[in-house]
């Protein structure tokens, strides 16, 4: 028998056995609920070239994105190997020789073999030598398996190439198949079934591994442009509002996630880039991202499958993200872990199992508009300590309506930070005010919390006292406000420009409007707060100030958007440390222990908070001052006002 | 079965208290209102009686706030939200409310009355026995547990030494609520929004069914007796203050 027919016998067979292992992805794909994600063509596909053309993500790990690199170019560049082992069969008289297929194709095949088996000894040496702690937990056989199959694919086309040149066809286009005839001569192996057994070792491989893609991580070959192209394009920093056709505020089943998110389970190559860069994970808490997606998509496949909410994912695993969004930072192909985990988290809010410590807090936000129950009317108190008076802004204009938050304005902690920002502030002639007890906590991690509700009540209570307001801009102390009122309260068609106290106080500072006496040039460090920095790309400003304040910056090796989050964020901060066997901010003390510096500044209330609290816990809080960038700024000439430790030369007082 | 459950908003003892110029009231103006914790248990257990045997549940409220707590209480489960008037705004008497209380009970034909078993201005628990008597309806305070066998309600109270009593009592009866059985649930902010839409009745306030047999004549915020120091409220100094106190006693090394 011919071999064409029989070529096409096995290549339908494997396209159809490849789509029947694909049909309940492709079922569970086409009855997801639809997501906006065809807009802006040009920007995603930008998007997907920097991705994919550039590697950008996957270099940010060298030797990963060097082997991945290698292997990916010469698998297209090889893929016309597969073109022509296929073609020459199907379709007698097919071949590339007309364009080169003899010629500087050949050529390219013969190298690019060698750059495969290279970026593959690289990847083999990496996951069995290096063995990174990133792939605990993915699939070993998946990586073994395409070990074996690159190696079996790309041997044989050479050994059959080698064969050919054995038996008199031109070598001069294929230096490395001449070696490996070479070697076949030296053996006198028999050419002619040689060349037949690699070329059907090779398409068996390649079919082999067609079948294979379905089931396995290698689904990325296929789903990763698109999962990038398909990626969100809005504000990072704005959680997905709840789906008005979705009858309760949470999710219960894989169905009610929407097509995207499904895509995103079947696209993870459990790389564990997140799991690597995970406060929870590093924590000893029960969540690895790469878990949470590989356990979403193995449930897609088995009707077995125990509960979502509470079964295939635990309750406690959702309960430790912080919200850092380092896990979508780090994903190669765009990842959305956030909004999977906030839908999971509102169907348990909705049936209010929550911890005793979350349900006092959000009672609290509930009754009184802050998460510690203090009165509103204590809200301001701070101001009283202050040798001047603070504006009301509900009652007369303001060129900037300050959106103080309960960090700052309610913890003894933060208060004198507070009263620094107002003395800088008044000290550079800014005409501001602030709500009094008309402000509310703003939401920020009420909703991702899971407590859309409550969110969407305390959004529209300042949404409402902040139209009330005459103002020209709001700056906001807390991170965490500033991501509400910049990004989610859009969701209510509240549009203001917000910017952070340290985005003001640079832009006072560029202008000469603050008159400081710099210090003497200490060495310090920052932490980009997640919600300044990775959510709304404030890096810049806070190191201006520092720099401004006459202090030299020595960056933590994971900075910028690679910060490391204190383990606050996303209502973490409302809940007990059960299970935690290093607090992600005492992780973060400890690197910047090891930079030899004197002073971890901080540009967040709760920062300030948790990074006080780690010092003392850790007994370094002699060595490592926790200072608010505010609080390094000394001017020469201090507004009146009494009472207030301000910072000389470096030394902290209180 | 339906349960009647008694909601009284009391000030927010984190405010600060101040009195009236007559110096027999606190001054209720700048102060803000919660839900008495007793009142949330026994709405909590008048919910789990309801979710266990069926049961329709009216909440009625008390002071000022209460069209919210009523919603609360809506969210969390009770069919029917009553808002009782008040006479003036000053402390809730129990001997004055509790005729309006009866009233409502006779009127919506309640087999079961629940309350808390006190409040901050009921500090001893005085709303069940003069609810109970009113009514001529059995009365025990102080649940700890509540379900029903049969016809008859069981009821477990704590006694002193950890010894919990379970008593049999025919419906109808008024009990006050020490504890629910659950710790009160939490209910989602969607949920409460959801509850805003629902219509709160309003009952008139009735005359006391008690004469008054005392007056306040002064109350007295708490004070410094000598014996004590007050520490301040700069936590710092606190801390610091407290230390050296409590090194100085003997009770810890610095």
């Amino acid at each position: 028998m011919s071999e064409t027919p029989i070529l096409w016998i096995v290549t339908l067979a494997a396209i159809a056995l490849t789509l029947w292992r694909s049909r309940r992805y492709i079922v569970a794909l086409a009855q997801a609920p639809g997501a906006s994600r065809f807009d802006q063509p040009w920007r995603r596909l930008e998007g997907v070239a920097v991705a994919i053309g550039l590697h950008r993500k996957m270099l940010r790990k060298p030797l990963s994105g060097i082997l991945h690199a290698l292997i990916f170019i010469s698998f297209f560049v090889l893929f016309t190997v597969t073109i022509e082992a296929f073609g020459s069969r199907l379709f007698p008289g097919f071949s590339l020789a007309p364009i080169g297929g003899d010629s500087w194709i050949a050529l390219l095949q013969d190298l690019f073999a060698v750059l495969m088996l290279l970026g593959l000894g690289l990847a083999v040496y990496q996951r069995y030598v290096l063995k990174p702690a990133r792939f605990s937990g993915s699939s070993g056989s998946d990586a073994a398996i395409i070990y074996v199959l690159i190696l079996l694919i790309v041997s044989s086309l050479l050994i059959e190439a080698g064969a050919r040149i054995v038996g008199g066809a031109d070598g001069s286009w294929r230096p490395v198949a001449s070696l490996v005839a070479d070697l076949l001569r030296a053996f006198s192996v028999p050419t002619h079934p040689t060349e037949r057994i690699a070329y059907w070792i090779h398409i068996g491989a390649i079919l082999a591994f067609l079948v294979y893609i379905p089931g396995s991580k290698h689904r990325h070959m296929f789903l990763a442009a698109p999962n990038i192209y398909f990626r969100n394009l809005e504000p990072v920093g704005m959680a997905p509002a709840v789906p008005s056709e979705r009858g309760s505020p949470g999710v219960t089943s894989l169905a009610q996630f929407d097509w995207k998110q499904t895509l995103d389970l079947l696209s993870c190559t459990e790389c564990g880039r997140c799991q690597a860069v995970c406060p929870a994970y590093a924590s000893g808490l029960p969540l690895s991202p790469k878990m949470l997606i590989t356990d979403l998509r193995d449930a897609l496949t088995n009707d077995a499958a125990a509960p979502l909410v509470g079964g295939v994912i635990a309750e406690e695993t959702l309960w430790a993200c912080t919200t850092c969004r380092a896990c979508m930072e780090a994903c190669p192909v765009e990842i959305e872990h956030l909004p999977k985990i906030i839908d999971m988290r509102r169907h348990l809010v909705d049936e209010g199992h929550v911890s005793p410590m979350l349900q006092d807090a959000l009672s609290n936000l509930t009754r009184l508009g802050n998460s510690m129950g203090k009165p509103s009317k204590m809200r301001a108190r701070w101001t009283k300590e202050l040798g001047f008076p603070v504006k009301d802004a509900r009652s007369e204009p303001v060129d900037v309506l300050w959106f103080v938050g309960d960090y700052a304005s309610y913890d003894p902690r933060v208060q004198d930070v507070t009263r620094k920002v107002a003395e800088l502030f008044t000290s550079a002639g800014v005409d501001f005010g602030i709500l009094f007890d008309a402000e509310r906590n703003s939401g920020n991690d009420v909703r991702r919390v899971g407590e859309e509700g409550l969110f969407e009540t305390l959004a529209q209570s300042n949404i409402d006292a902040i139209r009330a307001c005459s103002f020209n801009r709001i700056v906001t102390t807390d991170p965490h406000s500033l991501n509400a009122l910049k990004n989610d309260y859009r969701h209510f068609g509240g549009e203001f420009e917000v910017l952070h106290y340290t985005a003001l106080l640079a832009e006072l500072v560029a202008a000469g409007r603050l008159d400081i006496a710099p210090a003497g040039g200490a060495l310090v460090t920052y932490h980009d707060p997640c919600y300044l920095g990775r959510y709304n790309g404030g890096f810049d400003a806070p190191r201006d100030l520092i720099r401004a304040a006459g202090y030299t910056l020595h960056d933590m090796p994971r900075c910028r958007e690679n910060s490391f989050c204190c383990g606050a964020g996303g209502g973490r901060i409302w809940q007990g440390d059960d299970g935690v066997k290093e607090r992600p901010s005492e992780n973060r003390i400890r690197e910047a222990l090891g930079l030899g510096v004197g002073m971890f500044v901080v540009a967040c209330p709760k920062d300030k908070v948790m990074y006080t609290a780690a010092t003392d816990a850790l007994g370094v809080a002699g060595q490592l001052k926790v200072v608010d960038v505010a609080e390094l700024i000394s001017l020469r000439e201090a507004p009146a006002a009494e009472g207030y430790d301000r910072v000389d030369g470096g030394a902290i007082n209180g | 079965m339906k349960i009647l459950v008694v909601l009284r908003m009391i000030p927010d003892s984190a405010g600060e208290l101040e009195l009236t110029s007559d110096g027999r009231g606190i001054d209720r103006e700048w102060l803000d209102f919660q839900l008495n914790d007793f009142d949330d248990h026994a709405l909590e257990e008048a919910i789990l009686l309801k979710e266990a045997v069926g049961a329709t549940v009216v909440a009625v409220a008390i002071g000022e706030g209460s069209n919210r707590v009523l919603q609360m209480a809506v969210a969390r489960g009770a069919d029917e939200a009553v808002a009782l008037e008040a006479e003036g705004d000053g402390i809730i008497e129990s001997r004055a409310i509790a005729s309006s209380i009866v009233a409502l009970a006779r009127s919506k034909a309640a087999d079961l009355v629940l309350c808390g078993v006190q409040s901050t201005e009921d500090l001893f628990g005085q709303l069940v026995p003069y609810a109970g008597t009113l009514l001529g309806w059995p009365h025990v305070s102080g649940s700890s547990r509540l379900g029903i066998e049969g016809s008859a309600l069981r009821v477990t109270q704590e006694r002193g030494g950890g010894i919990a009593a379970t008593y049999e009592i025919a419906l109808p009866a008024v009990i006050g609520v020490q504890t629910a059985s659950k710790a009160p649930r939490y209910v989602s902010g969607s949920k409460l929004r959801e509850a805003s839409k629902t219509a709160i009745g309003k009952a008139p306030s009735e005359p006391a069914g008690f004469e008054r047999s005392a007056e306040i004549v002064a109350l007295r915020l708490p004070g410094q007796r000598g014996t004590g120091e007050n520490l301040g409220d700069n936590p710092e100094n606190v801390a610091e203050r407290l230390a050296s106190i409590l090194a100085a006693k003997g009770f810890a090394g610095v």
